[in-house]
C-alpha cells in the first residue's frame, strides 16, 4: 500500500489502460495517430480545467465558477476578435484579452476565499452565475465566429510533425512540474493539509490561496481558448458542464477533497478517462438517452473504487 | 525576555491576573503550577500566540507585541507546540523547513538545500531523537511521539534565539527524554535560551536552571532550582491556605454500588478498577490527558474498551454505543460544549429535548406537551433565557453548559459522567452546577467527575482516583482530599 500511496495515479492508470483497451476494441481506428491527435484535441479543454481545479482543491478550496469562466472568456474572445474586424492583430487582442479576463475572475475569487475567508462552495457559485450573467450580457445568444486561420492553426501541426494540441499538454504538463518545484506549492499543500497548523507556521495562507484561484482562473481561459480551436464559435453557455465534470476528473485522479495530497498528472488522466468513458459509450452504439446515465454510473464506479481501495 | 504584570481574561474568566517571568540568555527556565493556574496562558502570551490586555513583554528591553505567530517567529522567539503544527500531508524533511525554504537562481525551491538542511537536524543534533525516523514518510504516518521529535526539530530549524517547550515531553518515552535533554544542553551551550513546561518532577530537576510558579493567575515564586527541593516547588504550587471555595457537604457513603468496572482497558487508559456508589461524586484527578476523558468515553460506550467489564446496578452491561450507555441510565456531559454537547444554532427547547426524543417511540412531536414537560427543569436549572426558541448560542458558556445538564435530567439519567464540565465557564454558573450535582447526588444519582480544576475536584467528590499515563495510581478520601496529595499524587513519575 506504502507503493500504491507513493504514485497515487497508479489507480488511473490501470482505469486510462483498461478503457483505452476497450476503446481499441470497439473502435480499431482508435490507434492511429491522427484519431489519438483528435482525441486528445477533444479532451484537452477538461485536461487544462482540471489542472486549474487541482490547485484550487489541494489548497483545501473547491471552485465552481471555472466552467462559468470559460464561457465568460469564450464570449469575450469572440467578441474582441469579431470587433477589431480585419486587424492583422485581432486574434493577439482576442487572446490577450480572453487570457485577462480568465485572471481578473480568478483574482476576484482568490479574494473573497483568501482575504475575506468566505465559505468556498457558496462564494464560487455566486460567482459562477455572476461570470455566467457577463457572459450572456456579452453574447446573449450562440453566434459569431473566429477566422478560420485560428480553427486550423488548434488543428494543425508545429514544423510540420508536432501536432498543436499536443503541444499545449506537454506545456501544461511542463508548467505544473515547473510549478510543483515552487515555494508556493509547498505552502499550498500545507495550507490544505493543515490550515491552522500552515498559519501558526507563519505561512502567508491568504497569498496562498489567492495564487491558487488565479491560476485556476488562467488555467480555465487556455481551456476556454482550446474549446474555440474546436467550435471557433461563441456561445454564452457552452462552459457551464465543465465545473463538476473537472471535479470528477479530479477526484479519480486521487486528489483529496479535503485538500493537501494528490497530483496534477492524476488530474489530467482523470480527465482523459471522462474522455474515453465518453468514447465508449459512444462507439459501444448505446442508445442516446442512456448515455448520461451510463457515464454517471461509471464515474461513481470508479470513484468508489478508487476510495475502497485506499481505505484499506 | 521579560514579562512583567501580564494579564489575560477569556470572557468573564481571568485566566491570568498578574503574571512576571523573566528568561536570561542560555539558561533553562522552567515554568510550573498545578492544572488551570494560567501557566499555559502565561506561555502563550511570551510566546506571541495570544495578546495581553495588561502588562508587557520585553525582548532584548525593547516593549513589544507580536503580530501573530510570524511576528513572534521574526523577534526570534520560536515555539514548539504539542505537535499542532505539523501538516500530516506533508513528508518529515518538508515539515521541518517549512516557511524557510531557500530558493534557487530561477526562483524555485532549492531541493537540495531543503534536504541538507533537514537531514543536518535529522543526523546531527537530533539524531537520538529522531531515531527511527524515515525523512520521506509522511508526517500522518508516525506516531506520537515521533511527531513530537518532528515538531522539535522543525523548531530548531529556525534559529531562534528563544524557544519554548510547552509539555514536549510529555508524549516521549524515556530514552526519547534523554536525547531530547542532550539536545536542551546543546542549545544552551549555544547560548540559547529555553523556556520549559513541564509536570514532571524530575525533569525539572534534571534540565532546569530557574523554576517560576504560577498559581491561581499569579506568579508566586521564582527559584534557582539547585537551591530549591521539590517539597518546596509543590508548597508554591498548591499554597498554604489551601482554598477549597466550593466544600460540598458530604454525607456518608451508601452502600448500594450503582455502576462498577473491573480491569477496564481501552486505547489510553488500563486496568480503571472502581465501584461508585449511590449518590456519591467520584473524582477523576492528575495531569490534562492521563486517559480520564477516554475512561468516561469508554464508559458512556462512546469509544470501545478493548477490556475488562463494567456491571450496572449489579448487572454485566455492553456498553457498545452511546445508545447503549443511554438506555442504561448514563449521561455524558463534556466541557467541549462547541464539539461534543451544543447544537449551537438551534433552540433551546430542542437542545434540552433531543437526548429524550431520540429514547422514546415518538413519532409526532408535540410542542406544548414538550413544554410543559421541560419547564420544571428549566426552574430547577435556574436559568436565564430569553425564550424557548432563542438559539442556545445566545446563551453564555455557563448558561449553555445548564442546559446540557438539564437535556439528561429530562431523560432521569442515573449515572452522570462529566468530562471537565466547568471548562470556560463563569463562578457563578459552576456555584449554580456544583449545587445542583449535589442536590442530584441527595436525590440518588451517582457522578464521575473528571476536573481540569483541581480546587473543583477536590470541593465536589468524595473520592478521587489519580491517573497517571493511563493508569489509577492512587484514590484519595476523606483527609487526604487536599491540593498537596493530589499533586504529590499526580507528579510521581
Amino acid at each position: 500500500m506504502i507503493a500504491l500511496r507513493r504514485v497515487p495515479w497508479a489507480l488511473p492508470a490501470a482505469l486510462f489502460l483498461i478503457l483505452a483497451a476497450i476503446n481499441a476494441i470497439l473502435q480499431p481506428s482508435f490507434v492511429k495517430p491522427a484519431v489519438v491527435v483528435s482525441n486528445l484535441g477533444t479532451f484537452l479543454p477538461l485536461a487544462i480545467i482540471s489542472v486549474g481545479q487541482t490547485y484550487v482543491i489541494l489548497g483545501g478550496g473547491i471552485d465552481l465558477s471555472l466552467g462559468a469562466i470559460v464561457s465568460l472568456v469564450n464570449v469575450v474572445v469572440v467578441g474582441v476578435v469579431e470587433g477589431m474586424g480585419a486587424s492583422s492583430w485581432a486574434l493577439t487582442a482576442g487572446i490577450a484579452a480572453g487570457l485577462g479576463t480568465g485572471l481578473a475572475c480568478g483574482t476576484l475569487n482568490g479574494v473573497l476565499l483568501g482575504v475575506l475567508r468566505l465559505q468556498p462552495i457558496v462564494t464560487t457559485f455566486a460567482t459562477s452565475i455572476v461570470f455566467g450573467g457577463l457572459a450572456i450580457w456579452v453574447r446573449p445568444e450562440a453566434g459569431g465566429s473566429l477566422p478560420d486561420a485560428y480553427f486550423e492553426g488548434y488543428s494543425g501541426t508545429v514544423l510540420g510533425v508536432f501536432p498543436v494540441p499536443v503541444l499545449i499538454l506537454l506545456a501544461v504538463l511542463g508548467s505544473a512540474a515547473l510549478l510543483s518545484r515552487t515555494r508556493f506549492y509547498t505552502y499550498l499543500l500545507a495550507t490544505g493539509g493543515g490550515l491552522q497548523a500552515a498559519f501558526q507556521t507563519g505561512l502567508p495562507v491568504p497569498r496562498v490561496k489567492i495564487a491558487s484561484h488565479v491560476l485556476a482562473g488562467l488555467f480555465a481561459a487556455v481551456a476556454a481558448l482550446c474549446v474555440l480551436g474546436e467550435t471557433a464559435a461563441g456561445d454564452p453557455l457552452m462552459g457551464q458542464a465543465f465545473t463538476l465534470t473537472s471535479v470528477s476528473a479530479v477526484v479519480l485522479g486521487c486528489t483529496s477533497l479535503s485538500g493537501g495530497a494528490g497530483t496534477v498528472v492524476g488530474s489530467v488522466l482523470g480527465a482523459i478517462i471522462i474522455g474515453l468513458i465518453n468514447n465508449v459509450i459512444f462507439f459501444a452504439k448505446l442508445p442516446f438517452v442512456y448515455q448520461s446515465m451510463v457515464q454517471g454510473l461509471i464515474i461513481l464506479a470508479a470513484l468508489a473504487g478508487g476510495v475502497l481501495v485506499t481505505r484499506r | 525576555m521579560q514579562a512583567v504584570g501580564v494579564a489575560k481574561r477569556f470572557g468573564g474568566v481571568v485566566a491570568l491576573s498578574h503574571g512576571d517571568f523573566d528568561l536570561a540568555r542560555g539558561e533553562v527556565h522552567v515554568l510550573m503550577g498545578s492544572n488551570g493556574c494560567g501557566k499555559s496562558t502565561l506561555c502563550k502570551i511570551v510566546a506571541g500566540a495570544l495578546a495581553a490586555d495588561a502588562g508587557e513583554v520585553r525582548v532584548g528591553g525593547r516593549v513589544t507585541s507580536f503580530a501573530g505567530p510570524a511576528g513572534a517567529r521574526a523577534a526570534g522567539i520560536a515555539t514548539v507546540y504539542q505537535e499542532t503544527s505539523l501538516i500530516p500531508t506533508l513528508s518529515v524533511v518538508d515539515n521541518i523547513v517549512l516557511g524557510g525554504e531557500r530558493l534557487s537562481r530561477f526562483g524555485l525551491i532549492d531541493q537540495k538545500s531543503r534536504r541538507a538542511r533537514a537531514m543536518a537536524l535529522l543526523n546531527g543534533v537530533g539524531r537520538e531523537l529522531a531515531a527511527g525516523i524515515a525523512p520521506d514518510a509522511l508526517v500522518s504516518e508516525l506516531g506520537v511521539d515521533q511527531r513530537q521529535a518532528v515538531e522539535i526539530l522543525k523548531v530548531l530549524s529556525q534559529d531562534s534565539r528563544i524557544l519554548v517547550f510547552d509539555e514536549s515531553t510529555s508524549s516521549l518515552d524515556r530514552a526519547q527524554v534523554a536525547a531530547f535533554f542532550g539536545l536542551v544542553r546543546a542549545l544552551k551551550a549555544e547560548g540559547r535560551s529555553i523556556v520549559f513546561i513541564s509536570h514532571r518532577m524530575d525533569e525539572v530537576f534534571a534540565i532546569g536552571d530557574r523554576v517560576t510558579v504560577v498559581r491561581n493567575g499569579v506568579t508566586v515564586a521564582r527559584r534557582t532550582i539547585a537551591e530549591t527541593t521539590r517539597d518546596e516547588i509543590i508548597e508554591d504550587m498548591v499554597g498554604t491556605g489551601a482554598t477549597t471555595i466550593f466544600a460540598r457537604t458530604r454525607r456518608p457513603r451508601e452502600a448500594a454500588v450503582v455502576m462498577a468496572a473491573h480491569n477496564l482497558t481501552g486505547a489510553r487508559f488500563r486496568d480503571a478498577s472502581f465501584a461508585l456508589h449511590r449518590g456519591e461524586i467520584l473524582g477523576l484527578g492528575g495531569l490534562h490527558g492521563q486517559g480520564q476523558s477516554d475512561l468516561l468515553l469508554a464508559l458512556f460506550g462512546a469509544v470501545p474498551a478493548t477490556g475488562g467489564t463494567v456491571e450496572i446496578g449489579a448487572k454485566p452491561a455492553n456498553l457498545n454505543s452511546p445508545r447503549a450507555g443511554m438506555a442504561a441510565g448514563l449521561a455524558y456531559i463534556s466541557g467541549d460544549r462547541g464539539r461534543a454537547g451544543a447544537f449551537a444554532v438551534r433552540p433551546i427547547m430542542e437542545n434540552l429535548a433531543i437526548a429524550t426524543l431520540s429514547r422514546g417511540h415518538i413519532w409526532w412531536l408535540r410542542p406544548a406537551a414538550l413544554r410543559a414537560r421541560l419547564t420544571p427543569v428549566l426552574a430547577r436549572l435556574r436559568l436565564k433565557f430569553p425564550g424557548f426558541a432563542a438559539p442556545i448560542s445566545a446563551l453564555s458558556g455557563g448558561n449553555q453548559q445548564k442546559v446540557i445538564v438539564g437535556r439528561w435530567l429530562v431523560t432521569d439519567a442515573k449515572i452522570l459522567l462529566l468530562d471537565d464540565p466547568t471548562k470556560g465557564i463563569d463562578i457563578q454558573a459552576k456555584r449554580d452546577l456544583y449545587a445542583l450535582l449535589e442536590e442530584l447526588c441527595a436525590d440518588g444519582a451517582a457522578v464521575i467527575l473528571y476536573s481540569s480544576e483541581d480546587v473543583e475536584l477536590l470541593g465536589n467528590a468524595d473520592r478521587v482516583l489519580v491517573f497517571n499515563s493511563g493508569r489509577v495510581v492512587a484514590e484519595l478520601a476523606g483527609e487526604q482530599l487536599t491540593e498537596r496529595h493530589l499533586n504529590a499524587a499526580a507528579l510521581a513519575a
